[in-house]
């Protein structure tokens, strides 16, 4: 353990630079899950049959696929299928992806959490469908569903991992971890520091949910 | 498209063992599931009753015990201990193992250092469900216990437990799709599993030594291999949405512990 400062001050560049891929991934996932996910809750409670059924059909495929298996499709999969997609391309789409499906059925459930009652209100006076999500439903869903969100932002956070350490090979934290185990073999403190940087990311942002959840806890 | 509808290379499932063979490999996936399943409901249980105790530190050092776990990629936490830990260890259950397991179950020592990892995480998130489904009744069933004169243990034990149990079946199956799914994240340790069962099938199917002489392209094959743990979950999950609706039937309109991605929630209908 007397390793346990050296490892991270001979190392900082490695965990550093992972800390940045890491970080990236994330974001442009979010962005992808965020779009993705929006549309896929609107087909889910469009009025239309067609709609609804892909809905569905993208929330439990994506929803019950392994992430490890997702990230072999988008790359070595789509490669030989003759798309030539780069790593961070391949890897956001899988994450963005998988996580769109959560990121919808979080919208879904906060969109139906508005009673029905309102629908009907403003059906009735003389809204049109699409007014009646954007004024009455849409402001209403948005305090409901931003717990989730932020619970599902840091399951990203730990599923990049996944993505970043499956044949897509991203040098994220803990391909960095690895890299400096492999160096040293000072397996204890080059995961130890791993997990602090995965931590870093996370503990704030589980404090930030938490604040958000008593903000925004609606009574009904 | 073309290529992926393309019936040629679809073939390789119906040429020799190929089907047969993922399905088996796929046995190996739960079995480890359910082992670290029944493990994690023990050791979440008294995880989660040390975190509600009336002793401050105990139950301050266990909520950091759990946050730490909860917050830290399963990944990274299986990688650990495929490394770390000690040979002996690992020998140790390839002698013990009980003989009735899947035979890639039994002789691998890796197989030890999973199951370990997986349970550490996953019985931090069971506790946090525990917590939630005794948290939802404290108020007021275990005023209620404590004012007929039951003692804490007791009003746990015969009051707040068989409900709370009961409340928290639907997340548990819940965390059992998501533990489902992180399984295949022992295939890094080179555990003989689906995933890498789907690796072995793309690389030898098509060749004329040994295989079947029928190409298994990577895309298509990793497409079934997804399809067996959907179809796997899909079940559980109609199971759990099952349990469920007759919980509220049972109850009456309680709070239900719902799970997300090892995000534990209460949902009020």
């Amino acid at each position: 353990m007397d390793r346990i400062l050296p490892i991270i001050t001979n190392n900082l560049d490695v965990y550093l630079s992972g800390l940045l891929v890491t970080l990236q991934l994330v974001g442009i996932s979010f962005v992808v899950a965020m779009v993705v996910g929006t549309l896929i809750a609107s087909f889910r409670i469009a009025p239309a049959k067609l709609l609804n059924w892909i809905g569905g059909f993208y929330v439990e495929s994506f929803r019950n696929i392994p992430l490890l298996v997702l990230s072999i499709i988008f790359s070595a999969g789509f490669i030989r299928a003759g798309f030539p997609i780069g790593k961070m391309a391949s890897g956001s789409a899988a994450l963005g992806l998988y996580t769109a499906a959560y990121i919808a059925e979080a919208i879904r459930s906060g969109v139906s959490a508005v009673s029905k009652g309102q629908i009907e209100a403003s059906l009735s006076l003389g809204f049109t469908y699409g007014q009646t999500m954007r004024q009455i439903i849409l402001p209403q869903a948005f305090r409901t569903v931003i717990p989730p969100i932020g619970n599902l932002i840091i399951a990203m956070i730990k599923n990049s991992a996944i993505v970043a350490g499956s044949i897509i090979a991203l040098d994220d934290i803990l391909q960095g971890a690895r890299l400096v185990n492999s160096r040293t073999f000072a397996t204890n403190e080059a995961f130890f520091w791993a997990g602090v940087g995965y931590l870093l990311l996370t503990i704030p942002a589980t404090i930030i949910v938490r604040r958000l959840e008593t903000r925004y806890a609606v009574k009904r | 498209m073309g290529y992926l509808f393309d019936p040629a290379n679809w073939e390789w499932i119906f040429a020799g063992r190929n089907f047969m063979f993922l399905l088996e490999r796929f046995l190996n996936n739960i079995v480890i599931a359910l082992i670290v399943m029944a493990l994690s409901l023990i050791l979440g249980l008294v995880i989660a009753l040390l975190r509600i105790s009336k002793n401050k530190v105990t139950s301050t050092a266990t909520g950091i015990w759990i946050d730490i776990w909860r917050n830290l990629p399963v990944l990274l936490i299986i990688l650990y201990f495929g490394l770390a830990l000690p040979q002996e260890v690992k020998e140790f259950w390839v002698d013990i193992a009980p003989s009735f397991l899947p035979e890639q179950i039994r002789n691998s020592g890796q197989v030890v250092a999973s199951i370990i990892a997986l349970t550490i995480y996953n019985s931090a998130v069971i506790a946090e469900i525990f917590r939630a489904g005794i948290h939802s009744l404290e108020r007021g069933q275990g005023e209620a216990a404590a004012a007929l004169g039951l003692p804490y243990w007791k009003a746990m034990r015969i009051v707040i437990l068989p409900q709370g149990l009961r409340r928290m079946v639907p997340a548990t199956v819940g965390q059992l799709i998501t533990l489902t799914k992180d399984t295949s994240l022992v295939s890094i340790l080179a555990i003989q599993e689906l995933v890498s069962a789907g690796s072995i099938v793309n690389n030898t199917s098509g060749s004329p030594f040994g295989g079947t002489g029928v190409p298994a392209p990577i895309l298509q094959v990793y497409i079934v291999v997804g399809g067996m743990f959907v179809a796997f979950n899909l079940a559980l999950s109609l199971l759990s949405r099952r349990l469920e609706v007759r919980e509220r039937k049972r109850a009456g309109d309680v709070e239900t512990i719902t799970g997300l991605e090892d995000q534990v929630g209460i949902k009020t209908v």
